[in-house]
């Protein structure tokens, strides 16, 4: 089995001196995908974003044993200022790193890069548009373009399906499926019955995480850590039916 | 005809328009990030809290300009500070740093004795008083601002825009932010001289939203509120010279006007748009 990418080893972290997460253990493989799910408030942005580096640890640590994972990154769409006068090309090219620490500007190479990024993605009619003349969908698309501009290691994704349509759902799920042979994913969402035949694994997250090493959406998840499970589906989606229990 | 163009034989007047289109560019750029941003309130906390530098100086002897802009920077940097910290609510330490340094600023004018020269010129501007050493400190700042817009361009908008996923690609967000804040209060209070305390935030704000109704890319907003802020400015400077009316309140006037007139005729144009098709 190869090395893990990231563990949380007992770890304890919230917002400026308010803990929102405590004892939290979990190792992420290179070819992880793991679904987090819980509750609003449960913690699920704040356990991200402390593997992100942006929170302080109260206790414990994110150790990564094979050195910083290159990390792509999709937030929730509420994060994103839709106003803020940026294109789609500009958005694209923030995922890139600078080639030099005292000129700030794009090389021929990256640029090719960020247009070739942009038509993969269907994108190429709106590339000098701003982004708040986008729809849900394209916005989606141009933020994990961003997140991906950099050929990362380790996929993060917080509530991607939110404010988009079904046919980009539908779309985004096979780009993460075939994106998973690359790279750990993790993604957040509160609408685990969409996601469940993509995700290999669940942690439950209310305010500490439990880890199930499989992707059954089990009573004992649904009951037991209180998680709002929605496992209604319209349309074409992929979904299974789970056995029924053995036991009361 | 040649009496408008007469007044250019003074120096004065001259002097006068170079320093509103200096003016004109150098807020365009800073006045970009603050209306991209959002943060014109901020804007308005560093240029009132300004003013307590000014009466400081009145007070001890010094120069106003160095008191305003030790003031306005101490603001700006306290304001992302509290910001990054989280402490005390960012609206709420705006609000004190505002009336703070409003209310020391009239303390300290109040006590210094006989008369305080030049006062109502940093309230409303007289840009008709700007002399050499006042210009080339523009023509510096106006280089030095162009050249961190020029390299910088991309963690300035990044961190900007998105300072998590900018702290994540490694960008030094703070000390960004912190460059920022210094530049903001700086380019504010050079800007003191031409409309004044009261009116200065307007040139940082009007022809961004003046250029935001052509272009929506940060970019490009930059050079189109330069021009918007030069035609609004020295269309307002010839204004004050003809009708004789104090010209940090003309350029304001104009500037204002431009806006307006521009956003009436695109609303014109939309609405025979929509009942041709």
């Amino acid at each position: 089995m190869s090395k893990p990418l990231v563990i949380l080893d007992h770890l304890r972290t919230g917002y400026f001196s308010e803990t929102v997460l405590s004892d939290v253990n979990l190792e992420i493989y290179p070819d992880d995908f793991i679904g987090i799910i819980g509750p609003n408030g449960g913690g699920k942005t704040t356990l991200i974003k402390a593997i992100l580096g942006l929170l302080p640890l109260f206790a414990g640590s994110v150790s990564f044993p094979t050195g910083k994972p290159k990390t792509g990154y999709l937030p929730q769409a509420t994060q994103i200022d839709k106003s803020f006068p940026i294109t789609v090309k500009e958005l694209v090219a923030s995922g890139l790193p600078s080639k030099s620490k005292w000129f700030h500007h794009l090389s021929a190479n990256q640029k090719e890069k960020i247009n070739h990024m942009i038509n993969d993605a269907g994108l190429s009619g709106v590339t000098s548009k701003p982004i708040g003349e986008l729809s849900g969908g394209q916005l989606q698309k141009a933020l994990l373009c961003r997140a991906l501009i950099d050929k990362p290691n380790l996929l993060i994704l917080d509530e991607p399906n939110t404010h988009v349509d079904k046919h980009f759902e539908k779309e985004l799920y096979t780009w993460l499926k075939a994106l998973n042979s690359e790279m750990a994913i993790l993604l957040v969402s509160h609408d685990i019955g969409t996601i469940s035949p993509l995700v290999k694994t669940i942690a439950c997250v209310n305010g500490t995480l439990h880890y199930h090493p499989s992707n059954q959406l089990s009573e004992e998840i649904l009951k037991v850590y209180n998680c709002p499970v929605d496992v209604i589906a319209h349309g074409p989606v992929p979904h299974r039916v789970l056995k029924v229990h053995d036991h009361d | 005809m040649t009496e408008y163009l007469s007044i250019f034989e003074y120096q004065f007047f001259r002097h006068a328009i170079a320093a509103a289109i200096l003016t004109s560019i150098l807020a365009a750029m800073v006045g970009t990030y603050i209306v991209s941003r959002k943060i014109v309130f901020i804007g308005g906390g560093i240029t009132h809290a300004s003013f307590g530098g000014i009466g400081m100086a009145y007070f001890f002897g010094l120069n106003p300009f160095a008191g305003a802009a030790l003031f306005g920077i101490l603001t700006a940097v306290g304001i992302e500070w509290v910001s990054q910290k989280g402490r005390v609510r960012e609206d709420s330490a705006i609000a004190i740093l505002w009336s703070l340094g409003m209310a020391l600023g009239i303390i300290f004018v109040f006590m210094t004795p006989g008369y305080t020269p030049n006062l109502m010129g940093f309230l409303f501007g007289n840009i008709l008083s700007v002399g050499r050493a006042e210009l080339q400190l523009l023509i510096i700042f106006c280089i030095l601002i162009i050249l961190l817009f020029t390299v910088y361009y991309r963690p300035v908008l990044y961190t900007a825009f998105d300072p998590e996923f900018a702290r994540i690609k490694g960008i030094p967000v703070a000390r960004y932010r912190y460059l920022m804040s210094v530049v903001m209060a700086l380019a504010i209070v050079i800007s003191i001289r031409t409309v004044g305390i009261i009116l200065v935030l307007s040139v940082f704000t009007i022809p961004q939203i003046t250029a935001m109704l052509f272009t929506r890319n940060f970019a490009r907003i930059i050079p189109l509120a330069a021009l918007w802020g030069i035609s609004g400015s020295v269309i307002g400077l010839m204004a004050s010279y003809t009708l004789d009316i104090p010209s940090g309140a003309a350029i304001i006037f104009f500037l204002t006007l431009q806006y307006l007139t521009v956003r009436l005729i695109i609303g014109l144009r939309n609405i025979i748009r929509r009942k041709t098709f």
